[in-house]
């Protein structure tokens, strides 16, 4: 207790406290931390059911050879989704970012509208998406009717993934571009005078004044977006739906499997396991996350 | 109304900076990309608009052409047979108490954690941040919430919902800093409380980020839609993410009926997005500081 205490009574602050850490403790935390203890047991969906302990079984099974072909392609999935989308998002906000940077009559309400998304939320623009995708004749299926192609875009196993992936993108890059044009104006305008003096001007300037200085943004931008797209599956779930083989990530496998996608097997429905999939997908959200993490400092200090 | 409200919010001074700086380029480029921008954003809604207008038959015979016989019964349609108005109802009443029990967590907790007058010091902090990293926890809310005998109740989604406080609580520590540590001293001289303190004198000052914080996690809770569908039961109950998506479930071969109901569904974001897309903008910008 280093600092003073100047209210007459420390009661009134430890109970508030105290109020605020327990409900955030009990519906927050626990359920968090429970997680790993659920997947060392074979609980189940159905209350009053026993529980036993079965150590790392879920574990071992998940990487069994008869559940490896499930798992793998949810492990695929979701790292395909988050890096592509990540990196596109990135690359595209920076773009955009730039544009609105720029003195452009009517650029706020660009910005405006191209952040727009972010409060439509995942059942509304998976809706309208499948109204723009729809197969009956949408949008998308005219474009392509015009050069004579057809698709069943969301319904095709090869493309479901790469749209889904377009979809994230359109409702989640005005994140990255508020980011990205807040990290613009803090770059001194000297630094591009500089720059113009010493022949760097365009591309030059981009590559030696932009994008060093943007480092933090873009740091912060990778970290979000990685961090975000490695645990989304809402849009998913309203586009594809949860049991989808061609977009299910591991998100989507836990519902599946914890809550059933398909009807008429309950044994096989273990929350145990279910919860074992949640770990794995914590562990590969914390690895990525310090591996960029370590990646983009030591470029920033580099840069 | 937005042009305003988005210019105070990005810090006037470096925009004119940036203007001095690229005035000799010509535009023409920029506003050709400006456009490709509107079109790629708004496209898709003025599409919904106009598939909702249509009637099946134009639909299916046209599900491309402007509309030519606007059928605005569709709306009417759409709210009565979704049950749109009690779906919203429920939507509402848990963002409303959702966000207001995270706000009041963020309060509580931050505002003693960063002045120091808890025991524990920068342990709490670390919890703060702790929060933004915690595993996906589906399968033990449910049981929680089973365990406890709050499954399929409206309070017991209100309180799962409530607790995703996301960044609420750092972004608060980062703010009470701006408030003068003297303040609180000449407060308790004059008998002030603590809890009349907090909520009468820290409470105002701090409306602009205790409203951020209530609207980052309203619109989180608003569109929140998987944790509705495990831990509700009963359609009732459901918030109108779940009842939306139901509905697709019944009238999927209804485009003008669903486009319509999703409409009912987006507008009332829209017309809000314009009065709190400030306060989502500094919430973000403060997440990615804090």
């Amino acid at each position: 207790m280093s600092t003073s205490f100047p209210f007459p009574r420390r009661g009134p602050v430890r109970l508030s406290f105290t109020v605020g850490l327990l409900v955030l403790t009990v519906f927050g935390l626990v359920p968090a931390v429970a997680v790993l203890v659920v997947s060392f047991t074979n609980l189940r969906g159905l209350p009053y059911l026993p529980v036993d302990w079965v150590g790392i079984e879920n574990y071992l099974t998940f990487f069994s050879p008869a559940k490896w072909a499930d798992s793998a392609n949810a492990v695929g999935n979701t790292l395909v989704f988050a890096v592509v989308s990540t990196v596109v998002q990135i690359v595209l906000a920076l773009g955009t970012a730039i544009l609105l940077n720029r003195p452009l009559r009517g650029r706020n309400f660009v910005r405006a509208v191209v952040f727009m998304p972010t409060v439509l939320g995942v059942t509304v623009t998976g809706l309208i998406w499948s109204l723009m995708f729809n197969v009956g004749g949408g949008p998308a299926a005219s474009v392509l009717g015009w050069f004579g192609g057809e698709s069943a875009f969301f319904g095709d196993p090869h493309l479901a993934l790469a749209l889904v992936i377009v979809v994230q993108i359109w409702m989640v890059v005005g994140i990255s571009v508020i980011i990205f044009l807040s990290g613009l104006q803090a770059i001194p305008t000297e630094l591009y005078e500089a720059a113009s003096i010493d022949g760097a001007g365009g591309w030059k300037a981009f590559r030696f004044v932009t994008v060093p200085m943007l480092a933090p943004s873009i740091t912060a931008n990778v970290l979000l977006g990685i961090v975000n797209a490695l645990q989304s599956y809402q849009l998913i779930y309203v586009l594809t739906g949860p049991s989808n083989k061609a977009t299910q990530v591991l998100s989507l496998l836990v519902y599946v499997q914890g809550f059933g996608g398909q009807s008429g097997t309950t044994l096989s429905q273990s929350q145990g396991y279910a919860a074992a999939v949640s770990m794995v997908q914590f562990a590969l959200v914390a690895v990525i996350s310090l591996l960029s993490l370590w990646f983009l400092r030591r470029r920033e200090a580099r840069l | 109304m937005t042009l305003t409200q988005t210019r105070t919010s990005s810090g006037s001074p470096q925009t004119r900076d940036t203007r001095v700086q690229h005035r000799r380029r010509p535009a023409i480029g920029g506003y050709v990309c400006a456009v490709i921008l509107l079109i790629v954003f708004l496209f898709p809604l003025l599409y919904l608009l106009n598939t909702a207008l249509k009637s099946n038959a134009e639909f299916i015979a046209d599900p491309v052409g402007i509309v030519r016989d606007p059928q605005w019964g569709n709306f009417f349609d759409a709210w009565r047979q979704g049950d749109f108005g009690a779906y919203i109802l429920n939507s509402v009443l848990y963002t409303g108490a959702g966000a207001t029990i995270g706000t009041f967590i963020s309060l509580v907790l931050a505002f003693p954690v960063s002045r120091g007058y808890i025991r524990g010091g920068k342990l709490w902090s670390v919890l703060f941040v702790l929060v933004l990293f915690l595993p996906n926890a589906l399968i033990t809310q449910f049981q929680l919430l089973l365990r406890l005998g709050l499954y399929d109740n409206r309070l017991g989604y209100i309180l799962m919902v409530g607790v995703g406080v996301g960044v609420g609580p750092l972004l608060f520590s980062g703010f009470v800093s701006s408030i003068p540590r003297e303040l609180d001293e000449a407060a308790a001289i004059d008998g002030v409380g603590y809890w009349r303190y907090l909520f009468a004198f820290v409470l105002p000052l701090a409306k602009p980020a205790l409203a951020t914080i209530f609207i980052l996690q309203a619109v989180w809770i608003w569109n929140e839609i998987i944790l509705a569908t495990v831990l509700l039961a009963d359609p009732a109950k459901f918030p109108v993410t779940v009842g939306l998506y139901a509905f697709k479930g019944t009238y999927s071969n209804q485009w003008p009926l669903l486009a319509a109901a999703t409409f009912i569904v987006a507008a009332p974001l829209i017309v809000g997005y314009v009065f709190i897309q400030r306060y989502l903008v500094s919430g973000v910008l403060g997440a990615v500081k804090g």
